[in-house]
């Protein structure tokens, strides 16, 4: 009887650490649920992410089309131009859409003059050199930019292109970018 | 005993294994399923919002919640909120604070709290942030009662509706009215700006008015009702300008379209006046109306008295190292461009007994500045740029003339006012209307003078090349080129065909199409000199 008794006891030892065990999860489950997990987009880019949209060419090139995209982007105005300049560069990724930026294309620097709201964008020299020509895709190449920035950044007000830090007659041999071009009379 | 103490044993094993294996099967059924109960489950969406964007976004159905039910108090998730306005997140789970940056403003929200910190001063809302499934909600109160008056007009949330406008779309067209009188018939379209403008009436019974760099509300001005002469006005939005149709009665027989200077201080626009006369003639029967059109009354003073086409400039463009655009059979277009160039030369002195300047007679690079004062300096009468076009998508086709944008950027007018401020200084004797025609006018802004010629000559040169070429008609542009800034005489650019289109590269290689281009090219010159020179006038 004795034994019984133990093997009792052993029982109940047991049926109590399942218990703890059940109420141990449920604790812990609730815990978490007072703690209200952050949503998942927002946990994930902790840094802050912010929608953007990107202009691209329709494959005729008789119009603009756009692409809204999440972009994970620092604090700063330059580093946030940088990361968006950076993903329209990549080109979209819906079909029917055309970049009419060259491949290879980077942005090496960007500055932002708050006084004068002119933003100067710095590129490689293979926005030039790799151009393919023709006015449509010079047009194209600084609408692409120009849009996206008109859009996703309303505090800039003219944009200076430059290429390997200085100012350049033209892209592709038509349209005047030697001065800064306004943002929101360019068409 | 043993036996029995061993059997229990027995006994007792499984049901301590069985008790584990329950409970760590209900540790999984509670903690596995959680977040994909979240994913799966979430809140259904009560409502939805049209979101309707004047920056070229897709329109968009967003969903709306109603989390504290019976009330309907609308929610909409902080993810939406964010993706509309394009704002920056930022989310703390330790203090349930989410920060969401638009523009150059901060708001601050903690969960279950009324409270909205815009840029650190608080805002008392009529009910809190929730947050619920993974999501944290917003009240849409948050869009009509802070974030609105933050963006200066920007937002238009119909509460009742349910469609929010982001960012309406700035009209310069903003109206139009109709008058009749005893001799005709007027129409008054009111415009926030100066704007460029070209009409014409190549069909019988209609009138085309385009405004270039026009932004007009479409459905507004096509509902105006007509008066007198004019039946009937549609009106359309292109991408970058707009355009009216009027239909006319048949008793028009002259058209003139003159803009009418505003005053601000009164309060009153600009306005685009049409003015369509009534003919001295009764109707024109039904068989012989339809080769009959309107013509356009031009004043005596807006034609040159002394112009006369006596020397044209062509441009071959690129040239030298500059190949311009490569088609895939190799073909360059800067031998393309100079080949058209010399085709035209020689059709030009044929026909007109013109003298023809080139900017670059063979291949060679010539600076784009360079060309215009080539031009200048020979004191052509009008400039012609030749050009073939590319684009990085076999797709794209067709011809276009350009001519100059007039580019006032903020920039030019900065630097002429700074120059004029230093020649007020330097000669503070000169009276105040002196000064006005002693104003330095920013080089790049000569072109301007020669603006609606150009683009009555560029409107020409579209007309007859669709006529003369089997291919797209992308119409008229206008563009910030270089070689066409600091020219003193009427300027286009023509892009004759695309390079990167297959079809159209083995077009500029025939020697027909051409020959069609030089035709077309030729024609439209033959019809600007017609309406420019006072000689013609009575042609019309």
């Amino acid at each position: 009887m004795r034994k019984t008794g133990i093997g009792r006891k052993i029982i109940f030892i047991l049926l109590v650490v399942a218990i703890v065990a059940v109420m141990g999860v449920l604790i812990s489950r609730w815990v978490r649920l007072r703690e209200e997990k952050p949503p998942a987009e927002v946990q994930s880019v902790p840094e802050g992410t912010r929608s953007a949209t990107l202009f691209f060419a329709s494959r005729q090139a008789d119009g603009m089309l756009s692409e809204t995209r999440e972009i994970a982007v620092g604090y700063d105005i330059e580093n946030q131009i940088k990361a968006v300049l950076a993903a329209l560069i990549e080109g979209p990724r819906s079909g029917g859409m055309v970049s009419a930026i060259p491949a290879g294309t980077k942005v090496l620097q960007v500055f932002w003059v708050e006084e004068t709201q002119i933003l100067y964008i710095d590129f490689n020299a293979v926005l030039v050199s790799n151009h393919p020509g023709g006015s449509t895709g010079e047009y194209y190449t600084i609408s692409m930019i120009m849009k996206t920035i008109a859009s996703n950044f309303p505090q800039v007000r003219q944009l200076q292109f430059l290429v390997e830090g200085y100012p350049v007659e033209t892209i592709a041999g038509h349209y005047d970018v030697n001065k800064p071009l306004d943002i929101m009379t360019w068409k | 005993m043993a036996r029995m103490t061993e059997k229990f044993g027995m006994a007792a094993a499984p049901a301590a294994a069985f008790a584990l294996l329950a409970a760590a099967i209900a540790a999984l059924a509670l903690s596995i399923p959680a977040p994909a109960r979240a994913a799966q489950g979430r809140t259904v969406p009560d409502r939805t919002l049209g979101v309707v964007y004047a920056d070229g976004r897709q329109t968009e159905n967003v969903p709306l919640y109603r989390l504290e039910k019976p009330s309907e108090e609308l929610f909409i998730s902080a993810f939406d909120l964010a993706r509309i306005f394009r704002a920056t997140r930022y989310w703390n789970p330790g203090t349930r604070k989410l920060i969401l940056r638009i523009d150059e403003d901060r708001f601050l929200f903690t969960l279950d709290t009324r409270v909205v910190l815009v840029n650190n001063e608080p805002i008392l809302m009529r009910i809190p942030v929730r947050y619920t499934d993974g999501l944290v909600m917003i009240p849409l109160e948050f869009i009509s009662g802070i974030l609105s008056a933050r963006t200066g007009g920007k937002i238009d949330l119909d509460e009742t509706r349910l469609v929010m406008t982001i960012g309406s779309p700035q009209y310069n067209v903003t109206g139009i009215e109709f008058m009749d009188e005893e001799n005709g018939s007027r129409a008054l379209i009111s415009l926030t700006d100066e704007l460029l403008y070209h009409a014409d009436s190549e069909t019988p019974g209609l009138l085309r008015l385009k405004i270039y760099g026009g932004r007009l509300n479409a459905l507004k001005i096509s509902a105006t009702r007509c008066k007198g002469l004019f039946n009937r006005v549609r009106a359309e939005q292109a991408e970058h300008d707009s355009y009216l149709f009027f239909d006319v009665q048949r008793s028009a027989s002259r058209f003139r379209v003159e803009f009418v200077d505003g005053d601000r201080d009164a309060g009153r626009e600009g306005q685009l006046v049409i003015f369509l006369e009534k003919g001295d003639l009764p109707e024109i029967p039904e068989a012989d109306y339809a080769g009959r059109k309107m013509t356009e009354i031009i004043e005596e003073d807006s034609r040159r008295p002394g112009f006369d086409l006596r020397k044209i400039a062509i441009d071959a463009g690129h040239g030298g190292v500059d190949n311009g655009k490569i088609g895939d059979s190799g073909i360059l277009e800067k031998d393309v461009n100079l080949e058209i160039a010399y085709l035209l030369k020689t059709s030009f002195e044929d026909e007109f007994g013109v003298e023809v300047v080139m900017t670059r007679s063979g291949d060679e690079l010539i600076p784009l500045g360079r060309r215009a004062e080539i031009a200048n300096s020979a004191g052509a009468d009008i400039f012609i740029s030749i050009h073939c076009n590319g684009w990085f998508h076999p797709d794209a086709g067709g011809f276009e003339t350009f001519f100059l944008a007039q580019g006032r950027s903020e920039y030019d007018d900065r630097l002429a006012r700074e120059e004029n401020a230093s020649l007020k200084f330097e000669n503070p004797d000169l009276k105040p209307g002196e000064l006005e025609d002693l104003d330095f006018i920013l080089w790049d802004m000569v072109q301007n003078e020669f603006i609606n010629e150009s683009s009555a000559l560029a409107e020409l040169v579209q007309r007859e090349l669709s006529e003369e070429i089997p291919i797209r008609n992308r119409g008229v542009k206008q563009a910030g080129f270089m070689v066409l800034k600091g020219l003193k005489m009427p300027a286009i650019l023509v892009e004759v065909a695309f390079l990167s289109n297959p079809e159209e590269e083995e077009l500029l290689q025939d020697r027909s199409f051409k020959a069609g281009v030089v035709e077309g090219i030729v024609e439209a010159v033959r019809k600007f000199r017609g309406t420019r020179s006072g000689a013609s006038s009575n042609e019309r």
